[in-house]
């Protein structure tokens, strides 16, 4: 009747359990599906430890049930003792040597592959050159600027099939936040002050989603980034047409989107920050750029580093279609 | 002994001005464990409210700023305020004891220490109601955004963990010089409970680390700015726009906060080491590698602390080293592991409260300690690093480890403390709420960090995560119910406990020839030390024919 009981519950855990493992992206049992062979060296990695974990792991619960069965009280007396044995010297070697040796074989195998995880390529295997992006994170939004000086925001747009770097940074005056997009490798904090790199190269075109993975204040959890691999063609006439339009009405959409509608609102509404539509300071560039810039009370200084050509595209944006306050 | 009879003065024998003036180490010890526990009660809402935004995507039930208060309160208060004084609450009622001793060798510092901790827990509970309310930074403060915050909650959350540690420094030198100089005859270094051996590396483990932390805090107090009389002052330590340097607080912070994982852990493998045996009827195996592997673990949990800081961009030549470290460290938890496991075999095992939330212990810390080992390998932690991954392991570490520990300590020692044994068949119902409902809440967490969700954030909208989430939240409820479970069982025994005499699991260690609860003085006399197990010897003296039976 008990163990009845302690079945059912037991039973009705691991379906709690394996529920939403069966509806989720292969179950969550390792990192997800990788898009980039860093992100597929880091997943091999996971995959030749847990050889081990799973190894280990099977043998103490074994061990444990078996030992708790058989050696249960069974008809003895409360207090009976046990077999009264201190030790054995031999046993006790084996289980401190045989760790050693497995983690000197994940050690190895983790310098095996650390090459093709942190080093990047400088071409891609058809000969590509590799692209450059510097990545800039701050309350509560991502900037990436392209060599040509494009600029775009939350979205970075690469080419398929070649290699793309990274250099990671935060403004002096921001907090430290993480670049992560699990399908592309693994995450790298942004830090004031500090330039850190990492890189991706993902063949297949579609688009990659992340966040940043580093508590950095109110909004950390609404500060999304996505990657959007595009054919390379089709990445080359996107990113032509943003150099032929410093003041794209596109790039002031990303901004609105990216950097005031999380606190503000996507209509200006008001959040956790005051209601802005209609306010006449978001068609005033002077007086914008003096806000986003410095900042103002509470309001960190979201565009520390803007350009005029980032503060009039935001303006054209906001004048074609002003938020509507709700 | 020759004790000099003091007169207590009358305004001190009251029933509750007993307790507020006491230096006897067995009352602070309970002082230390039920103040531990109502905290344990607050901090644990805190954890419920938090689970409860996150059971489906997009709830408003709290706000961002209210839920990285709650996510900084809830880990600050379970570390500082429930794990480390609950484990200080055992080692001050237990240490005396199971030395042969009759108070710690600074009884008026040990009060000391005790009421440190109380205020430094209220101060951080009180934050809440400061201007701005609480620290909403995390339990790990990072600058610069703990210097940014304009609210008092972070200064005031500074200075609470400075008045806790100053209580943990002085409980530690206490806990140092009681062992080195207070011994019993007989008990020499090979002879004393292991969970002595895990108190005394546990004191020196603080000792070198907690001023790491106060320097740490310290530089964060003068960058966030300092008014005294008109006289203002600001440092830019963690301040890279004057030249200072965000990464050095996480080195300072870290060099106190990885030992501060052993501070919770290894007094928790010390009540394991005390509890299992006796319930296996057997000496523990191998003795001195469970004892030596304490003190390699302290010793090597200094040489860790930059694992927690793999993304950060240290060089690959750093990251390797920490990575070895850290796995060297898993080495001696696996020869306990495995000792204990081989303490079970061929026992006579018995499966009462405290023995259940030990074995439970056992199969659940398993699984922290592994899933440690893929945060060690430093390019799988690029991955899983500041995700759900991590929030499952150490809840596996501190809560299915620590915490299980804790619960098999006060089922195990509740009859010497008050001399009433708590209630079998309610400890049976805690136990099996509580292991079933922590492997719902916080396996599928391993999941949700494998998928991409990141600690910390206050909401989740990517369709993704829910059914994982979800299933996290079913079982905080059922650990709850475990929880209440063991406050009725407290209340119970309370009312109608049976009372036991001074040994009722005919245990092997000293405290169990004290009376049950010990007196003031704890001994009338202490019997002569010639093993780890001086009561075990003793009862079997008590059996062996003497010259007399013959003659009878």
């Amino acid at each position: 009747m008990r163990a009845t009981l302690f079945f059912t519950v037991g039973l009705g855990a691991l379906a709690l359990i394996a529920a939403p493992a069966a509806l989720a992206d292969n179950g969550g049992f390792a990192p997800v599906t990788p898009e980039s062979p860093n992100a597929e060296r880091i997943r091999d990695t996971w995959l030749f430890v847990s050889i081990f974990i799973l190894a280990i792991f099977v043998l103490v619960e074994v061990l444990l049930v078996t030992f708790i069965w058989r050696y249960r009280r069974q008809r003895r007396q409360r207090f009976d003792d046990g077999a009264q044995f201190h030790g054995a010297t031999s046993l006790e070697l084996m289980w401190t040597v045989a760790p050693v040796v497995i983690l000197f074989l994940i050690g190895g195998f983790v310098f095996y592959k650390l090459p093709g995880i942190a080093d990047v390529p400088s071409a891609s295997a058809g000969g590509d050159e590799r692209l450059e992006v510097r990545v800039t994170g701050r309350q509560f939004s991502w900037q990436y600027e392209y060599p040509n000086g494009v600029v775009a925001i939350d979205t970075l747009r690469a080419p398929a099939g070649v290699p793309v770097r990274l250099e990671v940074t935060a403004p002096e005056e921001d907090v430290i936040h993480s670049w992560w997009i699990p399908a592309l490798g693994g995450k790298i904090d942004a830090i004031p002050g500090i330039t850190t790199e990492t890189w991706f190269e993902a063949e297949r075109p579609g688009v990659y989603d992340g966040q940043c993975a580093e508590l950095c204040g109110l909004e950390h959890a609404q500060m999304l980034a996505s990657v959007e691999v595009l054919p390379p063609e089709e990445f080359d006439a996107w990113l032509a047409e943003r150099e032929a339009d410093r003041v794209a009405v596109e790039l002031g959409a990303e901004e609105w989107e990216g950097v005031c509608a999380k606190c503000h609102g996507l209509g200006g509404e008001g959040g956790i920050a005051p209601l802005i539509a209609g306010s006449p300071i978001l068609t005033d560039p002077e007086a914008l750029a003096e806000l986003v810039r410095n900042g103002r009370g509470e309001m960190p200084a979201v565009g520390s580093d803007w350009t005029d050509e980032q503060i009039q595209a935001l303006v054209a944006y906001l004048r074609e279609s002003p938020p509507s306050g709700s | 002994m020759a004790v000099r009879a003091e007169r207590t003065p009358a305004w001190q024998r009251g029933r509750l001005a007993s307790w507020l003036v006491t230096t006897d180490h067995k009352r602070i010890g309970i002082l230390y464990i039920g103040s531990s526990l109502a905290f344990f009660v607050l901090a644990g809402i805190m954890a419920m409210l938090m689970r409860l935004q996150l059971a489906r995507e997009d709830t408003d039930l709290i706000g961002p700023d209210r839920y990285n208060e709650l996510v900084t309160i809830h880990g600050t208060a379970m570390i500082f305020l429930v794990v480390v004084p609950l484990l200080t609450g055992f080692a001050n009622f237990l240490l005396p004891l199971m030395i042969g001793a009759r108070d710690v060798a600074f009884p008026r510092l040990n009060a000391l220490s005790y009421w440190l901790f109380a205020f430094g827990g209220l101060v951080l509970m009180l934050s809440f109601f400061a201007d701005g309310g609480a620290a909403k930074s995390g339990w790990t403060a990072y600058a610069p955004l703990s210097t940014q915050d304009p609210g008092n909650g972070q200064d005031l959350w500074i200075l609470s963990v400075h008045i806790l540690s100053a209580a943990s420094l002085a409980g530690a030198i206490n806990f140092i010089v009681t062992v080195h100089n207070l011994r019993t005859r007989g008990m020499s270094w090979t002879r004393m409970p292991l969970f002595v051996w895990s108190i005394y590396v546990f004191s020196w483990l603080l000792l070198a680390t907690l001023p790491t932390l106060s320097a740490g805090l310290t530089m964060l107090l003068l960058d966030r700015g300092i008014s005294i009389g008109g006289w203002e002052a600001q440092t830019n330590f963690f301040n890279a726009a004057e030249g200072g340097s965000a990464v050095l607080y996480q080195h300072a912070f870290w060099f106190f906060g990885h030992p501060e994982v052993y501070v919770m852990a290894l007094p928790a493998f010390g009540i394991i080491s005390e509890v299992i045996p006796v319930f296996a009827r057997k000496p523990i195996f191998g003795y001195k590698a469970v004892a030596f592997s304490t003190v390699a673990i302290g010793f090597f949990s200094l040489l860790v602390w930059a694992h927690h800081m793999f993304t950060v961009g240290l060089p690959n030549s750093l990251n390797g080293f920490f990575m070895v470290t850290s796995m060297v460290i898993a080495v001696p938890t696996g020869v306990k592991i495995f000792n204990w496991l081989a303490t079970l075999w061929r026992g006579n095992l018995i499966f009462e409260t405290p023995m259940l939330f030990a074995l439970g212990f056992l199969s659940v810390f398993t699984i922290g300690g592994l899933s440690g080992i893929y945060l060690a390998a430093f390019p799988i932690d690029w991955q899983v690093h500041d995700t759900y991954f991590v929030v499952a392991h150490f809840h596996y570490v501190i809560l299915g480890g620590s915490l299980f520990a804790i619960f098999a300590g006060l089922y195990y020692w509740w009859p010497k403390m008050f001399g009433k044994v708590l209630d079998e068949r309610l400890g049976k119902w805690h136990f099996w709420f509580l292991f079933i409902g922590f492997n719902i809440t916080f396996f599928p967490q391993h999941m949700l960090g494998l998928e991409g969700m990141p600690r910390r954030v206050y909401t989740y909208s990517n369709g993704e995560w829910e059914g994982y989430n979800l299933a996290s939240t079913i079982g905080s409820w059922v650990m709850a119910v475990g929880l209440l479970f063991f406050a009725w069982n407290v209340e119970k025994t309370w009312r109608k406990g049976k009372r036991v005499g001074n040994d009722p699991w005919q245990a092997d260690t000293l405290e169990w020839y004290a009376t049950s609860p010990p007196p003031p003085h704890n001994f009338d006399e202490v019997p002569y030390v010639t093993s780890a197990r001086p009561l075990y010897d003793l009862r079997r003296k008590l059996r062996e024919p003497t010259g007399y039976r013959s003659l009878s």
